[in-house]
């Protein structure tokens, strides 16, 4: 398989903050998947060569300036979440299709329970149930990343 | 020479430390590092303000761009909104506006003697706000706040602090302030409280938001104090933030439990804190009229209970209406300041006042 192009990996990134920034909706911030999270860890997993943990870290903040947060929150989470999904990355591109899904939703839950953390800390509440439910369509959008760019790249064959 | 060996190695066989720059556990630790400095920075320090200002301009043409479908949705739906839903609502708003014209009388009348009596006691002035209407663009990405985005920031003279209230009362404080738009913390907000007094007996405390629940808290009042279900709150003025008088929330529960000096007073806000498309930002003045005082003038600038112009509640109701017949999308700024009410101050009844700014629709 041709190795992917950086130009690429902005380009999605850049639609990915256009998605972030639309004006959702009360009901549709509830469902709201984390686009740019699903998508840089797609291109981590994908293309390590050019996505590093820096890039995965750089998109969080930039969720953290759209979104007004605390400077530097998401970018941790997104740091950490990307780190989980980097050791493993030699391993993950040769899971069949539904282990590499619970991966996936692993890295997925850990990042919105970091955040969960980190409100926490700064004195917000504990949200209700429909606080995971971001982790399903984070799950959709990363099957249209699959659809769209291809199944994660396995080694050749030797 | 060395170019030429470089192209010839496939990327997958070259040495790690290459491709991968460090190692991640390294790098993990070095990005974790930057952000809790800079979480700290932000938490503590103000330096980051200007990087935010500065990305919030950069960004601003993808947010037009985000927001476009929207703004076609909604163009689209204006323009097929039946005519005789406007009839309607044209009619349904004249009519309010008779019932509201025949209130307003009394009110020029009972200014004016209110004026005279507080001249007679050598009072200050009341201090009348300017107001600019802004228009509600989303309701904050981040489900943790209770932040709304309006579209006038520091390029339409919004500084952080000032009030923003809709035709029913209070919604919240302007927080921050980008170039062209603005966050407001609305009241229910954890972070927010807001000085008010009781209408009924004017006793004097202090609100506190409670975040999810959209309802405020009002604690530290004993169990003994005069508050009853159905009591409306009221902004106080004292803190020279939300001026004095403007509707805050309604009583809703008060509980008394033995264990505890304080009742839990629960109240729920009046304003639609969270459906609304238009809302009025306020600017108090940093300091009551003096010179009038001193001129000893028998009639003070004529100023409506809401203190705002009339004609800008009007532009608000009228905006607020069910059917958004002309989005505005470009509103003039409405400042309807105290030089202007100088002018038309004497005895002028509503009907005769025209309306100072009316927004032209093409």
């Amino acid at each position: 398989m041709k190795p992917v192009k950086f130009s690429t990996i902005v380009f999605t990134m850049l639609v990915g903050l256009i998605f972030q920034l639309y004006p959702w909706s009360n009901s549709g911030i509830i469902i709201r998947p984390d686009f740019l999270l699903v998508i840089m860890i797609y291109w981590l997993l994908q293309a390590p060569y050019h996505c590093n943990i820096g890039w995965v870290w750089f998109a969080g903040l930039l969720v953290d300036l759209s979104t007004g947060s605390l400077l530097g929150q998401h970018a941790l989470t997104f740091a950490i979440t990307a780190f989980l999904g980097l050791i493993y990355q030699r391993r993950l591109v040769l899971f069949n299709r539904w282990q590499l899904y619970l991966y996936v939703i692993f890295l997925f839950g850990v990042q919105r329970a970091l955040i969960l953390l980190l409100k926490l800390f700064a004195g917000g509440e504990i949200p209700d149930w429909t606080y995971g439910l971001p982790v399903i369509s984070d799950l959709i959008l990363w099957q249209f990343m699959i659809i769209w760019f291809g199944e994660l790249t396995r080694p050749k064959k030797l | 020479m060395l170019k030429g060996i470089h192209q010839q190695l496939d990327p997958q066989e070259s040495p790690a430390f290459f491709i991968q720059g460090p190692k991640p556990f390294p790098r993990l630790m070095f990005f974790c590092a930057l952000s809790l400095v800079m979480m700290a920075v932000d938490a503590r320090f103000d330096y980051l303000g200007q990087v935010r200002q500065w990305f919030s301009t950069a960004l601003h043409p993808l947010e037009v761009v985000a927001s476009a479908p929207n703004e076609w949705a909604r163009n689209i739906n204006t323009y097929f909104s039946s005519h005789n839903q406007l009839i309607q609502d044209n009619f349904k708003l004249k009519q309010q506006a008779l019932i509201d014209h025949a209130a307003l009388q009394r009110l020029a009348t009972v200014d004016a003697e209110n004026a005279h009596l507080r001249t007679l006691l050598a009072g200050d002035a009341p201090i009348i706000p300017q107001a600019t209407l802004g228009e509600v663009m989303h309701m904050g990405r981040d489900p943790f706040s209770n932040i709304i985005t309006l579209n006038r920031g520091s390029r339409h003279q919004i500084t952080p602090g000032q009030a923003v209230v809709d035709e029913q009362g209070v919604v919240g404080q302007i927080t921050r302030v980008y170039p062209y738009t603005s966050e407001v913390t609305l009241i229910t907000d954890k972070k927010l409280s807001i000085p008010i007094q009781i209408e009924r007996n004017q006793l004097r405390a202090i609100a506190f938001g409670e975040g999810k629940r959209n309802t405020l808290d009002i604690p530290y009042l004993p169990t003994s104090v005069d508050i009853k279900v159905g009591d409306k709150l009221v902004t106080s003025g004292i803190d020279g933030v939300y001026p004095a008088g403007l509707a805050v929330a309604v009583v809703t529960q008060i509980k008394q439990s033995q264990d505890s000096p304080f009742a839990k007073i629960i109240s729920r806000p009046i304003a639609g804190v969270n459906n609304h498309k238009h809302v009025l930002i306020l600017k108090v003045p940093d300091s009551p009229v003096i010179n009038q005082t001193n001129e000893n003038r028998p009639f003070l600038p004529r100023n409506n209970a809401q203190h705002l112009d009339q004609s800008v509640v009007d532009v608000l109701q009228k905006n607020n209406a069910a059917v958004d017949p002309h989005p505005v999308t470009e509103t003039p700024v409405l400042d309807t300041g105290v030089p202007e009410a100088n002018t038309n101050s004497q005895g002028l009844t509503p009907e005769n006042t025209p309306a100072p700014v009316a927004p032209e629709h093409p």
